[in-house]
């Protein structure tokens, strides 16, 4: 019997190009970082902190209009330490291990995704305190907050 | 089984090209705050919230988690459901089922798009496009004219064949669609929730207007828009203590078919303006709401027209006009605002296409009217008993049906 | 109800339209039924899963659709057989299929469309959260809190590849597989290596449910549907406690309370929770109210959770077997309605009345769907 045919397969790259509306708040914080100054919001009800800001405490029904500047120090409480990253969905190796952190801004009650630089992954631990590096050259973008550095 | 109203509808406050000033799910957050504003109602009061969007077109996979806190969903049963063009529909048939089955008395409907953060033309023909390119290494080419067939062309492409077919049909010319579009533009003028108004249109301002592909001109298509539905619905235990006011939903269907450019991999082509399925589910609706002559029951209807030819077809194939009759019924002025047929007062799907609310907001305008609350004009002079609002999406092959009462029906 | 599945595979080697014709016309024939016999079709699938816009359209007819009522939920599959149930309970319809399909082993890499699942302007643009990191701070929240250790963690996937092993639907499974095994699999973002994860999968599984009438007829050992519920948590994963989950206790106390359960640890005698991270399954088992709060040491040390356990949890291997976008959730439900009709092979735990049976969709089990069949 002849060799089973391979059916043809289709490999269809798609690229779309989406222009998403930060909203009002997120804009403010990004300005915020230009100046080195991270932002978040207060709900009146709970008292939670949050950052980044958004425009409502849905657990409360509140509107989140009370800015309050947090930062830049910070305490990790929460992190894992990265052998591979993600490309597009693809597990690749990474040479170094990458650290990140879910750090609490000082004066916020949420915790925030960041990157941990200058420290050796057997040095993170829940309670490391950590400083938010900011980028030089500004992009206007919430990459202006670069990364984290022991503090 | 239980009967189920429409307590209340939240528009965002405007359905425009571009919300510039909030993002998705604070848009969501806008049309979930009027409901709640003008139902008197409180997060609280909700049992359970479903939504759906077209998820491509804003390029968020399951964006209801991310909007969650949004529309107060936290803490709350929340489902998804997501059909196309059909979507605002198909949520409110979902929310209806919640309710019908006993397991919950108070439901957010939710139905939204913000087309203007993708391109929404890409993401139609995303439909196609995967079964479409199987065929480049059969030798199919997808560049040029050829390609763009395959494709759809978006939307107008296939469009325009089913506006062909039902022109040859039902004796229509293209000046009845010229007519139609400027109907519709005419009563978007009096919608203040509507996108594309153009006061006292005239079918030669729509005829003024370029073929984008023949016989569709750029004024017989529909625009793209930011905006979101959000509806309260409730048991009929609820309603007197949720609203003085409230429309019942009395019948309701939708069926498939095989998608309208043929299942290009192993199925057939149909005639796109057939819509057998539309035939199908009105008539399981109608059966429903024990309406047995929709032609003299039905006193309004609200149709998903992406294109102005379908508003007649519609008509037809959903029972309320014979068929090839819409032309007629169109010059003796039937479907006016104030005619005996008043077809899209709201100026429709052609005049405010914001996808995922849209076929919603069929449901939501005829609640509306029936309600007597249609606002800034557009409200039919005639009481309205029964309304009958179509959804429609796929790649031209579902149909969606509800059938409105001013009256609960008898179990 | 009644149910089929396909054997989940890391490539199907078919088309989408073929994988589900197979599946579905296999199923009518084996309950002697025809397309004709569904009263309204609920699809589970997903738009980016599939790489089509609106991907039910050239999915209809070859599951038979033609010409009748369907419809889609863009959710798990758990949440397509929820919708089935309020429809047939609404007395509108006497049976509902259920189809819940994914491609992500062949068609589209499962991480990348969780990665789109994350807000576009936050989140996405700051390029560090993924389903791995979320599922790994997930692990890292629960060994902190509770004191569980690396080996216990392991444990949990160990079992999970044994019970798949034995389990022929299965894509990944290992007898014999000890959590040494786990941990000298491809380390990802600690504490999380490979085998603790789910393998990305295509396969389909679809369900037919039936009012009590219908049910008899069709079948000498209809499953009953004793009780759903269903909840959604805060989208914020820097605003909650990531070793529990509010939603899944909120999902599970509406179910119970439907099922009339007071004591659900007792009554139960087994669960199937989707879990594509190990770490989940004991914080689901927590959740559901099977084990008390922080015992995932004493279960793992006890075995409590094994086949022969105690209380038996993913017999079937559950989501580290196979996780097929969409279709995951429904076949722990089918996996548990086999368990309750004794038909459940190499996996079958000791005779019992009634199950429960879990789905969820997000980060960190976001959004979850809780349901408790009985025999």
């Amino acid at each position: 019997m002849a060799k089973e045919r391979e059916i043809l397969n289709s490999v269809v790259p798609l690229d779309f190009t989406y222009n998403y509306r930060v909203g009002i708040p997120l804009e403010k914080y990004i300005l915020g970082l230009a100046e080195g100054k991270l932002l978040g919001v207060a709900c009146p009800s709970c008292k939670k902190v949050v950052t980044p800001p958004r425009s409502i405490c849905g657990i409360c029904n509140e509107k989140l209009d009370e800015w309050v500047e947090v930062g830049p120090e910070g305490t990790v409480e929460n992190w894992t330490i990265g052998h591979v990253r993600l490309e597009k969905g693809e597990a690749k190796d990474n040479d170094e291990p990458v650290l990140i952190g879910m750090i609490k801004l000082d004066g916020a009650t949420s915790l925030m995704p960041g990157l941990i630089e200058g420290m050796r992954p057997e040095e993170l631990a829940a309670g490391a305190r950590v400083r938010a590096v900011f980028k030089a050259e500004p992009e206007g973008s919430v990459r202006d907050l670069d990364h984290f550095e022991p503090a | 089984m239980r009967n189920v109203a429409i307590a209340g509808v939240g528009y965002t406050n405007v359905f425009v090209s571009k919300r510039k000033d909030m993002n998705a799910p604070e848009m969501i957050a806008e049309a979930v705050d009027n409901a709640f504003r003008n139902t008197n109602l409180r997060p609280e009061d909700i049992d359970a919230i479903v939504i759906g969007n077209m998820q491509t077109f804003e390029g968020v996979n399951l964006p209801h988690l991310w909007a969650s806190e949004h529309f107060c969903g936290v803490g709350k049963p929340v489902m998804r459901v997501a059909t196309g063009g059909t979507t605002g529909m198909s949520v409110v048939h979902a929310a209806y089922y919640h309710i019908a089955c006993g397991l919950y008395d108070t439901v957010l409907a939710i139905g939204w798009e913000k087309q203007s953060e993708g391109d929404s033309q890409v993401g139609l023909t995303g439909i196609v496009l995967p079964e479409a390119l199987a065929l480049v290494p059969l030798g199919l080419d997808m560049t040029g004219k050829q390609g763009m067939v395959f494709s759809g062309g978006g939307s107008t492409g296939a469009a325009s064949f089913q506006a062909m077919s039902y022109l040859a049909k039902s004796g229509g010319t293209i000046e009845h669609i010229d007519k139609m579009a400027a109907l519709e533009r005419g009563n978007a003028a009096l919608n203040p929730y509507a996108h594309l108004k153009v006061p006292n249109c005239k079918p030669e301002d729509i005829a003024a207007t370029p073929i984008v592909s023949y016989p569709l001109r750029f004024g017989h298509t529909c625009p793209t828009s930011d905006g979101a539905t959000c509806m309260v619905m409730c048991s009929a235990e609820k309603a007197p203590k949720i609203a003085d006011k409230v429309a019942w939903i009395n019948g309701l269907a939708n069926c498939a078919s095989e998608p309208t450019t043929g299942n290009l991999l192993e199925g057939l082509l149909t005639d796109p303006a057939e819509q057998m399925p539309a035939k199908i589910a009105s008539k399981k609706a109608y059966e429903m709401a024990g309406i047995t002559d929709p032609k003299k029951e039905i006193d309004m209807a609200e149709f998903y027209d992406g294109f102005a030819h379908q508003s007649m077809m519609w008509s037809e194939r959903l029972g309320l006009f014979d068929e090839g009759k819409a032309p007629e019924m169109l010059d003796k002025g039937v479907m006016n605002l104030d005619g005996e047929m008043p077809v899209n007062p709201s100026g429709g799907v052609l005049c405010t296409n914001a996808i995922g609310a849209s076929a919603m907001n069929r449901v939501s305008e005829c609640a509306l009217q029936i309600m007597g609350l249609a606002e800034g004009g557009h409200q039919v002079p005639k009481k309205v008993r029964n309304a009958l609002a179509h959804g429609w999406g796929g790649l031209f092959q579902y149909v969606t049906v509800t059938v409105l009462g001013d009256t609960p029906r008898k179990m | 109800m009644a149910s089929a599945q396909t054997r989940y595979a890391s490539d199907i080697g078919m088309p989408r339209e073929r994988m589900l014709f197979e599946t579905v016309k296999g199923f009518y024939d084996s309950l002697g039924i025809t397309r004709h016999d569904i009263g309204t079709f609920i699809f589970a699938s997903n738009d980016f899963q599939d790489g089509r816009t609106i991907s039910n359209v050239f999915a209809d007819s070859p599951v038979g659709a033609y010409m009748k009522d369907e419809t889609k939920v863009e959710a798990d599959g758990s949440f397509a057989y929820l919708y089935g149930v309020m429809r047939i309970l609404s007395g509108h319809y006497d049976t509902a299929l259920i189809i819940a399909y994914g491609l992500g082993g062949s068609q589209f890499r499962p991480y990348l469309v969780m990665d789109y699942t994350m807000d576009p302007s936050f989140t996405r643009q700051v390029g560090i959260m993924n389903e791995l990191v979320a599922a790994a701070l997930q692990a890292r929240a629960y060994m902190m809190k509770y004191g569980l250790t690396e080996e216990e963690l392991a444990a949990v996937a160990a079992k999970g590849l044994r019970n798949a092993a034995a389990n022929p639907v299965q894509l990944r499974g290992q007898a014999n597989a000890t959590a040494s095994d786990v941990l000298k699999s491809r380390p990802l973002y600690s504490p999380l290596h490979e085998f603790h994860c789910y393998p990305p999968t295509d396969g389909c599984c679809v369900m037919l449910l039936a009012s009590a009438k219908r049910a008899r007829e069709l079948t000498r050992k209809p499953i009953w549907v004793a009780g759903i519920g269903h909840d959604l948590d805060t989208y914020y994963l820097g605003e909650k406690d990531l070793a529990v989950s509010k939603s899944a206790q909120r999902a599970a106390a509406a179910a119970y309370k439907m099922a009339g359960l007071s004591d659900p640890a007792a009554e139960i005698g087994v669960a199937e929770i989707s879990a594509p991270f190990a770490q989940q399954e004991l914080i689901l088992q927590e959740a559901l109210g099977l084990f008390p709060e922080g015992s995932g040491s004493q279960v793992m040390g006890g075995g409590l959770s094994e086949i022969a356990g105690k209380l038996p949890v993913n017999p079937s291997g559950g989501a580290l077997g196979a996780h097929a976008f969409c279709a995951s959730g429904l076949q722990r439900i089918a996996d548990a309605a086999n368990q309750l009709r004794g038909e459940a092979g190499a996996c079958q735990v000791k005779e019992s009345k009634l199950a429960v049976a879990h789905g969820q969709d997000g980060f960190c089990a976001q959004q979850n769907m809780v349901t408790v069949l009985s025999s």
